[in-house]
């Protein structure tokens, strides 16, 4: 308990030191850095929530995103209105893609080995960006929104200002998610189904509707992360995919069941990939930092849970 | 009988491939060379799947040896075939270094590391770019066998004569009891002598090996590699899919599979050439949903069941 | 001299000590009994024996060689064998295949001698049946699978972790001379988990009862028993 206390102030303190650093010498890189975290963190936040209470790993992750970012992408052309208002609908959308993928599908194998179930959502992943690729094509597509351009300037330093969203958003999911699983009726209810659904069950709690429940409301959330990425990202068919992975890491890195250290996670994460961008020419290494954490994190996990 | 019947038709079948490039086209010589492809690495993928462990990074695999192969011939001007073989070697070589950390990994874990791994290797090959050729890849100045068709395919005809009996040695040795108890139960088998880590370091470098050696065909065939095209996900998903259909936990069922998607998916591309990949989707979904036996573990079940009607 | 020596043998888990200071030396020929209530440690005790679990401090001594480190396959090559609590018979095998792994993996035999080998193992304990898929079996013959399973490891030292649970009085009384004649005929070092003291007291010579994971009392059952710790602890236990 002791040791693990000291860790985490060494580790927090490393990472004061290194902000300290960047910021002097840097202080985009920190900027970028941040807002790319709020993204990732935003897209973990409903994957933890699945694995944490509904024991699914949703390999489709990425790909119910993309679904959302598309969506509001029609909605957005085809209403004309901003897409940030076609948020709600787009939340509606996904809430009911959730019912429906929940109920025809996820339902089927929650008693399944992992093995059915990694597989099934692997499925899952393939038909979303296959469908969406045969309806829109793969051609990628973009926005131009003006407020998206917005900028600032703090002294030599001017940098875009929109991304911040995605901070906001992230904070908003957690705060959201914490006062939910907390403080609300089903949101407690749903916390005993994930630590003890047996358990659960036996006191009356219906758990089928509450995983029902809980997969919708990812869902949703993820429509809306959806529509955010799609005001600042051009998206494509297979644009999903590798959020899938780099949720995942968070969730592994954080721990099942834990939200709140998604958020310094990804602040690591989305500080080094811009740290590395920052670099002229070897951008393209970027990406890699992201899947050697996954695997450094991911073993170094296994080696700590074999050791006790 | 039973059995009679079964090497019949495993001989019908032999005598039909080797026969087959003579009468057809050179298109359906070029399907039937990629239904091999895929097949060797459904039953590749089956035979890790035997331990318990889902790979998510064949196609890492199939591209390291694809790129292994061609530039093993472009700066060191190895013949062909040899270079075949190190696409093979280094393959195997990294699949050893990796497994010994990876393979303390199970279930989700492993496979979404296996997916990361294989995006790396692409990443690394995209980004190394006075060696690689970056992302445009590298072009071979000749093709393997001056491309003779028949060539090629009865190479990668030998390939997939050569998974499958590895894959049956293993189906009927200590192997298999070996893989069975691990995928059972690891501290049954443990507690039974078995060394599991030695079992699963074995199978993850042969199944690498036969994987990478596959790229490095593939690659010396079509006489180009690009990161985009050697580690495509196709490589991973659709073997995946095959095996899934035809049957998990044995040669016959990836065969199986591998012969009706891949026939079946040629057909589809014709119809719908941007999005077919919908069908091995939808095949994924419906088999774990509705058949997780597969079609072979189901005719087995109506065998079964009707030699007890009898 | 002591087959298995175990020197103040610790396991925590968290917070949570398991096993504690566990000092115990155990015999050829000899069957000792291993009571306690639930969460006494006793199923944590022969994990760490058999390699499952590596100990927090203290050793395990075999053949007077510490093998406190080793994995488990390594000590099941050795002698070292035991049961499971939750028995999990392997799946998509025969009873007999089911046998034969520990002949091939901890004995080194080939496939056909290993076949061989378990046939003859199966009979000696009278196992049926074992053509069948093991989901086929009946209580009494997977118990009985389970300890042909043992049987194949080669055995120098065995523990048996409530094999007797779920039968009825008669399949007990099959079960506890079948134990007994492997005893003989084996000169083992058994050691028996169970929570039937009607077993412990026609099996066992020696019994040590744990508590929270540290042996509050050992001796002959009928000694033991009397004590007023132990009588404390299960009443505890089951308070
Ligand atoms: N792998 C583990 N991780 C954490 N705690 C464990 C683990 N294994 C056992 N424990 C805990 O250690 C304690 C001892 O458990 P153990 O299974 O050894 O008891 P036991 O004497 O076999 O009980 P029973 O009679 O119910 O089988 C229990 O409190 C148990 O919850
Ligand atoms: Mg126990």
């Amino acid at each position: 308990m002791k040791t693990s206390k000291n860790l985490q102030l060494t580790i927090v303190g490393i990472a004061a030191a290194i902000g300290i650093l960047l910021i002097l010498w840097k202080p985009s890189v920190l900027i970028y850095g941040l807002q790319g975290a709020g993204l990732y963190a935003a897209v973990a936040l409903p994957m933890a929530l699945i694995l944490g209470i509904v024991g699914i790993i949703n390999l489709a992750h990425g790909e119910f995103m993309m679904l959302g970012a598309y969506l509001a992408y029609w909605f957005s052309t085809q209403f004309g209105i901003d897409p940030l208002l076609a948020m709600i609908p787009v939340l509606i959308s996904m809430g009911i893609v959730g019912v429906i993928t929940y109920k025809t599908t996820i339902h089927r194998v929650l008693g399944a080995p992992e093995l059915n179930q990694l597989i099934l959502t692997f499925g899952i992943a393939m038909v979303l960006s296959q469908v969406v690729n045969l309806i829109a094509t793969s051609q990628p597509r973009k926005l131009s929104l003006d407020y998206v351009t917005a900028s600032a300037k703090v002294g030599e330093l001017s940098f875009g200002t929109y991304d911040f969203i995605f901070v906001a958003a992230a904070v908003l999911f957690l705060a959201g998610l914490l006062f939910f699983l907390r403080r609300t009726k089903l949101g407690k209810a749903a916390v005993a189904v994930g630590q003890n659904p047996k358990g659960a069950r036996l006191v009356g709690i219906n758990v089928d509707r509450t995983y029902l429940i809980i997969f919708s409301i990812a869902l949703g959330l993820l429509g809306i992360i959806g529509t955010l990425f799609l005001t600042s990202h051009s998206i494509f068919p297979l644009v999903g995919g590798s959020y899938t992975m780099k949720s995942f890491c968070l969730v592994a890195m954080a721990g099942i069941g834990q939200l709140k250290p998604i958020l310094w996670g990804s602040l690591a994460l989305g500080v080094s990939e811009s740290f590395i961008m920052s670099f002229q020419g070897y951008g393209g290494w970027a990406d890699i930092v992201f899947f050697a954490i996954i695997v450094i994190v991911i073993i170094s996990r296994a080696y700590k849970r074999t050791e006790s | 009988m039973s059995k009679y019947i079964k090497t019949i038709v495993m001989a019908a079948v032999a005598v039909l491939a080797v026969a087959f490039p003579f009468y057809t086209g050179a298109y359906p010589q070029s399907i039937a060379q990629s239904v091999l492809t895929y097949m060797i690495l459904a039953v590749s993928w089956d035979m890790l799947l035997r331990t318990g462990q889902i790979s998510f990074g064949i196609a890492g695999f199939f591209g390291i040896g694809s790129y292994a192969a061609v530039l093993s011939m472009l700066y060191l001007n190895l013949p062909p075939m040899l270079t075949i073989l190190i696409g093979g070697i280094i393959a195997g070589a990294i699949a050893g270094l990796l497994g010994i950390a990876v393979l303390r990994l199970r279930g989700m874990y492993f496979a979404i590391v296996t997916l990361a791994v294989a995006e790396i290797f692409r990443i690394i090959m995209t980004n190394l770019k006075g060696f690689t050729g970056g992302p445009e890849g590298e072009l071979l100045p000749q093709l393997i066998f001056q491309g003779n068709p028949y060539l090629t395919y009865y190479l990668m005809f030998g390939m997939a004569v050569l998974t499958i009996i590895i894959s049956e040695i293993f189906l009927r040795s200590r192997v298999h009891y070996a893989l069975t108890a691990i995928r059972n139960d690891e501290i049954v088998a443990r507690s039974s002598g078995v060394n599991i880590f030695k079992y699963l370091v074995i199978i993850f470098i042969v199944t690498s090996v036969i994987q990478g050696m596959t790229g490095g065909i593939n690659a010396q065939t079509y006489g180009f590699v690009t990161p985009e095209s050697s580690f495509s996900l196709d490589y991973t998903l659709l073997p995946l899919a095959m095996a899934l259909l035809g049957g998990i936990y044995g040669t016959m069922g990836p065969v199986v599979g591998a012969l009706l998607l891949g026939i079946v998916s040629e057909y589809l591309k014709l119809y719908i050439p941007y999005g077919h990949l919908v069908i091995y989707g939808i095949i994924v979904v419906i088999v774990i949903l509705y058949m997780p036996q597969g079609i072979v573990g189901l005719a087995a079940r109506i065998r079964k069941a009707g030699a007890r009607n009898e | 001299m002591s087959k298995l020596v175990l020197q103040s043998l610790t396991k925590r888990f968290g917070g949570l000590v398991a096993v504690n200071g566990v000092d115990l030396e155990m015999t050829e020929g000899e069957i000792l009994g291993i009571i306690g209530p639930n969460g006494a440690g006793k199923t944590t005790l022969i994990n760490l024996i058999s390699g499952i679990h590596v100990p927090t401090s203290g050793n395990v001594f075999f053949d007077g060689k510490d093998i406190s480190t080793f994995p488990a396959h390594e000590r099941s090559k050795m002698g070292i064998a035991r049961t499971f609590q939750l028995i999990h018979p392997l799946e998509n095998l025969t009873a007999l295949q089911n046998v034969m792994i520990g002949f091939m993996f901890a004995q080194g035999m080939n496939q056909k001698d290993a076949g061989v080998a378990a046939q003859k193992t199966c009979e000696s304990l009278k196992l049926e049946h074992v053509e069948r898929d093991v989901g086929q079996l009946t209580i009494l013959e997977t118990k009985k699978m389970e300890i042909a399973k043992t049987l194949a490891c080669g055995p120098k030292v065995l523990f048996l972790d409530e094999v007797m649970a779920g039968l009825n009085s008669d399949e007990t009384k099959d079960l506890i001379e079948t134990v007994k004649r492997i005893a003989q005929e084996h000169n083992l070092a058994i050691g028996v988990v169970e929570h039937v003291m009607g077993v412990i007291k026609m099996l066992t010579a020696r019994v040590i009862v744990l508590d929270a994971g540290e042996i509050i009392a050992q001796g002959p059952y009928n000694e033991v028993s009397q004590k007023p710790e132990v009588i404390k602890a299960y009443l505890g236990g089951e308070a």
